[in-house]
């Protein structure tokens, strides 16, 4: 089969039976016990924890005689893995269970806080990709120049700084001395959209400015590297393509495989980025009861919120992986291959 | 904990040949001895400092000193809310740092380099059974674990060292599985399996000395990592239990008085960004030599 | 001697002379109430306007239950909330003034078991359903039902509607305290039955129905509440706010930044000595008469404090003045025992109360061959300085320390194993008798007390069983004199978290302290004006 009629897009039936297609039903089948290991993983670390949800809740007061009866009702004096069952087999109806705290069902407080933390974390990559693309692309142009000096300068400082440190000052500078941005805070999409874009500056600014540190120094990397070393780059210049359209039709592209590999990567550490900035702004998103929950032993809201990431984290994954070989078909026939 | 894993950052092969340019010798040395001299300086301060020259204890500070403000007599610091000398606790708290972000490194070079290394090169089976594992505790979040470590073995060093290596050995584990399978396919591997070398010489002699340089560059790059982790896990007090300082920690308490001592977190802050911008810029610099070798 | 107990005044009637009779008409003339809810603004205050008040998380900023005064865990943590939406039967105001709210007096039977209370007539829930006796006895017997540990802790034989505006409480035992402790309780929140039985529980915690001054716009748990004026208030020309919105930040620090940058006009409970100062630059800062003093328990079923020298070496050793200077710039007052100044039979110097004496207290570390203590004390920045402030004190008598702070649950974990030596902790309440009181810290019954002193427990229950205000305060002084004796626990100082508001926002509890109910006082939010 030629490579140029794989290459052209619409041919549905040779899609499915490719080696691409084949590729994409043999990690979505490898994603399963990925998710199943990951929920396991979780249930078990919650009850190792010492104390209970019981305890917890009625607190300093309450007799064992109290506490007890309250586990009957919440099922904790059952067996763990009668409660794993229970649990896994109401995630496969879509029931997540009811948290332990307030007897608010997971999926209803997922829904409230769920939409706050992807619209942070969807501004946050937004944010970081497009300004890396910017400034790696300047950089890339006049390798040692102004811009990649600056380049290099801004992203070693993004890599370094902890991303709390940079909440307090970001706070500090914008919201307390130039009040520019609120300090804490969520007003939603519906309510207002500017308002709701400027409540979330400053969180997004604090987790995307590490993001776009690695970036850009990924993508300033692999461009410069490609218009060094590759031969089509050199092919490109000698038949006189102007120097911006090579770097951005060619190198760029490619590069960006690199980067759409890192961003899944990225994923699952952001559970704890996201559980440290929302807090200090007073969101309320997922992270903001995440260490909550983990303290208070509400083990279906952890088990709720990690499932969440978990596919995210995989789908994602499965997903650009998908692409990196959709785009770029040395992948999938070396993976028939193989 | 937003610090990703950058493995992507290294060459694709190891073994591409680059175009050669003039050396400029030493420029590169400059870039290795700054950050290295700088990092050896501060190692050497938080290590050594308090077994040369008296500076007051990092806890059981006397209240009546509480609240000092910077280049007070005897305190250059300054002091915190309790009246521990903030210098000292600087030092003291360089020396957690240290320790844990060499700990988690080594162990995750260790073990995740292992692990990596062998699956890269022994393909199939075992391949796919180290990659799910790896995968899932990558999407496993890391803050659950190191928040249940924390809660159910109390607080402290050591557990700390153990949350953060569950992560630093999947990220090693990449890295060298990525090196191992770029390495399968080169001709003296090709070469030195005819000769008939097998499996644990194999990796021993080939393998390891080719993808060494990639994880010790890596490693640099991780301890940085690693040291603003055990500061975030401080900071959500789950790390170093007070009053035994750590950067993170500090941060933290001070993060209660910014708007009337700034000092006690922007210190640290400092400290703590030095060390990682030093430890990042070693790691480029040590890359780029050896890239060329 | 407080005004509107009204078996004193009873007393003082039927057992008066002549000449007494004349002044008893007085007094028995003003009834059983006290004075009506009129803030001491010299201006009038501003009618309408809205405010945002910011709460700390960690305590009043969480309310992951709802607002159901019979679920709400949380209970009295979240009282501004339930005071906002709920009112309350009794309101504890100013200088410890007993104010009727919804119920317009009380009276206690003269053996004390026996308890009516009248309500105020004419009252309607948002929601139309008449605010009578049957919904308030109904309330009670929930609350008595629930699970929840929140309940209140009387000693209930029956509630009922002695009348349609009457409701009569029956105790098993006397019970002087029952309304200091009602503040305290959950049953001073009545909600609406009909609201209750027609959504269901799950969704009346979210959007709670009851008469008090405002009603619920709209509630993100343990995040941001909204409310708005209840147009049918009984009161006329309350509440003076149009809105009200509650807010949770982070920490102190947040709160402080929050409101420089105007996005909250209060914040309640600031407890950071350096914020507080640095606040009063540009805000109001009113700090609220403490009623929980903090206190070192000691646990004498173990060692090493099952030995009385190993106590009164510790009491040697400790000189909270400086500690209060350097750490709380001198913010609170020094305490000896159990009561503060806001809250009854305040007794601020105990006779007999060990001194600061190093050199004692190094002797008997000597004559102990050295003491070793492990001080431990709930997770938040008051309490752990005080406990390192404590661990460098007792350096110099030679006491090794080692500290350690502890959440909720691990504080719990603690006291039930029994091998706790040292806690910092608070002991006391409004009354002692209620709550978090004494009996909480020092009677052998309690799980959290490191005392087991038939002695002392005899003179807590006198002292929670009579109504006799004078030989309440006698035998509390005994109690906090012989806890002196005993060395059973030093006190250090009576800690009120403090309120901050923009200038031009006035109240009680903003512009004026109020007694701590718990820890940290109700502030009465149909007072609270915004004059800005």
């Amino acid at each position: 089969m030629a490579v140029a009629e794989e290459l052209s897009a619409g041919k549905a039936s040779r899609v499915l039976g490719s080696p691409g297609a084949r590729l994409a039903g043999r990690r979505l089948l490898a994603a399963i016990p990925v998710l199943l290991g990951v929920t396991f993983l979780t249930y078990v670390v919650m009850n190792l924890l010492p104390g209970d949800a019981a305890q917890e809740l009625l607190g300093a007061n309450a007799t064992p005689a109290e506490v007890h009866q309250l586990e009957i009702q919440l099922h904790l004096n059952e067996s763990f893995w009668v409660r794993y069952g229970n649990w896994l087999g109401g995630l496969l109806h879509g029931n997540l269970g009811t948290s332990l705290s307030g007897g608010e069902p997971v999926t209803t407080i997922l829904g409230q806080r769920l939409p706050v933390t992807a619209e942070l974390l969807l501004y946050a990559f937004v944010a970081s990709i497009v300004f890396a693309v910017g400034l790696a692309v300047l950089a890339a142009r006049w390798p040692n120049g102004l811009a990649d000096r600056f380049s290099m300068v801004v992203s070693m400082t993004g890599l370094s700084v902890a991303p709390y440190v940079l909440a307090l000052v970001l706070i500090y500078v914008f919201a307390v001395k130039i009040q520019v941005f609120p300090a804490i805070g969520y007003v939603p999409l519906t309510q207002s959209p500017v308002a709701n874009i400027r409540s979330l500056t400053l969180p997004a600014a604090a987790i995307a400015f590490p993001l776009f540190s690695v970036y850009t120094r990924l993508l300033r990397a692999d461009i410069v590297e490609q218009m060094q070393r590759e031969d089509y780059i050199v092919t490109a210049r000698a038949k006189g393509v102007r120097p911006w359209r090579i770097l951005i039709r060619h190198a760029l592209r490619n590069s960006l495989f690199g980067l759409i590999t890192l961003i899944g990567l990225n994923l699952g550490a952001l559970v704890g980025a996201v559980a440290i900035i929302e807090p200090i702004f007073s969101l309320p998103g997922v992270g903001a009861i995440l260490i909550s929950s983990i303290t208070n032993h509400d083990v279906p809201v952890v088990e709720g919120i990690v499932v969440v990431f978990a596919v995210v984290v995989v789908l994602a994954n499965l997903l650009t992986d998908l692409l990196y070989a959709a785009l770029d078909p040395r992948i999938r026939y070396e993976r028939a291959a193989a | 904990m937003s610090a990703p894993l950058p493995d992507i950052l290294l060459p694709p092969e190891v073994t591409a040949p680059k175009p050669l340019r003039a050396r400029r010798t030493r420029g590169k040395t400059l870039k290795i001895a700054i950050p290295g001299g700088l990092l050896i300086l501060i190692a050497a301060a938080c290590f050594v400092w308090p077994l040369v020259y008296p500076v007051p204890k990092p806890v059981g500070g006397s209240i009546l000193d509480a609240g000092l403000p910077p280049f007070s007599p005897g305190h250059l610091f300054g002091t915190d809310p309790v009246g521990n000398d903030i210098f000292s606790r600087i030092l003291y708290g360089g020396r957690v740092s240290f320790e844990v972000g060499f700990a988690v490194t080594a162990i995750g070079l260790v073990i995740g380099g292992l692990l990596g290394m062998v699956a890269g090169y022994w393909g199939g089976g075992v391949d796919a059974a180290v990659m799910r594992v790896l995968d899932v505790l990558i999407a496993f979040p890391a803050l659950v674990l190191a928040l249940a470590i924390a809660e159910g073995l109390g607080p402290s060093e050591l557990h700390v060292i153990w949350a953060l290596s569950v992560f630093s050995i999947p990220a090693f584990g990449r890295v060298a599985r990525a090196a191992a399978l770029t390495l399968r396919g080169q001709t003296f591997m090709l070469a030195a399996r005819l000769a008939g070398t097998r499996g644990g010489r194999m990796l021993a002699r080939h393998i390891l000395p080719n993808i060494m340089p990639q994880l010790l560059t890596f490693s640099l790059l991780g301890v940085g990592v690693a040291i603003i982790l055990e500061g975030a896990l401080s900071f959500l007090g789950l790390g170093i239990p007070l009053p035994e300082p750590s950067w993170g920690s500090m941060i933290a308490q001070g993060q209660g008085t910014l708007s009337t001592q700034p000092e006690l977190v922007l210190i640290p802050s400092a400290f703590l960004f030095v060390t990682v911008v030093a430890l990042n810029l070693l790691g480029d610099a040590l890359r780029e030599r050896w890239a060329i070798t | 001697m407080r005004l509107g107990s009204t078996g004193n005044v009873r007393r003082f009637c039927l057992g008066g002379t002549a000449l007494l009779l004349a002044l008893a008409v007085a007094a028995c003339g003003g009834g059983s109430s006290s004075s009506s809810s009129t803030p001491a603004a010299s201006t009038a205050p501003h009618a309408g306007g809205s405010l945002t008040v910011l709460e700390g998380a960690g305590f009043a900023g969480d309310w992951p239950d709802g607002l159901d005064p019979a679920t709400n865990i949380n209970g009295a943590a979240d009282q501004s909330y339930m005071d906002a939406v709920y009112g309350e039967l009794f309101e504890l105001g100013p200088k410890g003034a007993i104010i009727d709210d919804l119920a317009t007096g009380y009276s206690f039977s003269n053996d004390a078991k026996t308890i009516t209370i009248t309500l105020r007539q004419g009252v309607t829930f948002t929601d139309g359903t008449p605010f009578n006796a049957t919904a308030v006895v109904w309330n009670i017997q929930r609350d008595l039902k629930s699970a929840c540990t929140c309940k209140p802790t009387w000693p209930v034989k029956s509630v009922s509607a002695a009348g349609p505006y009457t409701v009569t409480i029956n105790l098993t035992l006397p019970d002087g305290a029952f309304i200091d402790q009602i503040f305290d309780s959950t049953a001073d929140w009545i909600a609406s039955p009909t609201a209750v039985q027609k959504m269901g529980e799950k969704a009346f915690a979210i959007k709670p129905v009851g008469a008090g001054p405002f009603t619920v716009v709209s509630d993100t748990l343990s995040s941001q509440l909204v409310l708005k004026k209840n147009p049918d208030y009984w009161q006329q020309g309350r509440p003076y706010l149009d809105s009200l919105t509650f807010k949770t930040v982070g920490s102190d620090e947040a709160a402080y930044e929050a409101m420089l940058a105007g996005q909250g006009q209060v914040y309640e409970d600031m407890s950071t000595p350096s914020l507080l100062k640095q606040a009063a630059q540009h805000f109001n800062v009113e700090n609220q008469l403490s009623t929980s003093p903090y206190d070192l328990q000691l646990n004498t079923l173990a060692p090493p404090f099952n030995n009385k020298l190993a106590r009164e070496a510790i009491y040697a050793a400790t000189n909270f003045a400086p500690i209060l200077q350097h750490v709380f710039n001198n913010l609170y007052p020094v305490t000896q025992g159990f009561t503060g100044p806001g809250g009854i039979c305040y007794e601020p110097t105990v006779p007999g109360y060990p001194p600061y004496d190093l050199a004692k207290a190094q002797s008997l570390v000597k004559q102990l061959g050295g003491l070793t203590v492990n001080l431990g004390t709930i997770q938040n920045l008051v309490a752990q300085e005080t406990t390192e402030a404590l661990q460098t004190e007792w350096n110099a008598a030679g006491i090794k320390t080692t500290i350690a702070s502890y959440p909720l649950a691990g504080l719990i974990a603690q006291f039930t194993s029994k091998k706790w030596q040292a806690m910092v902790q608070t002991a006391g309440a409004f009354d002692p008798a209620a709550g978090v009181g004494v009996g909480f810290r020092f009677s052998s019954m309690s799980p959290f007390s490191g005392v087991h002193d038939p002695h002392l427990d005899t003179l807590l229950n006198q002292a929670a069983g009579t109504v006799d205000m004078s030989q309440r305060c006698t035998l509390y002084n005994q109690a906090a004199a012989y806890i002196a004796q005993q060395f059973y626990g030093p006190f250090y100082f009576g800690f009120a978290p403090a309120n901050i508001a923009v200038k031009g926002v006035t109240g009680p509890g903003l512009t004026e302290p109020l007694p701590a109910v718990v820890v940290t006082p109700t502030i009465l939010w149909e007072d609270v004006a915004n004059n800005s």
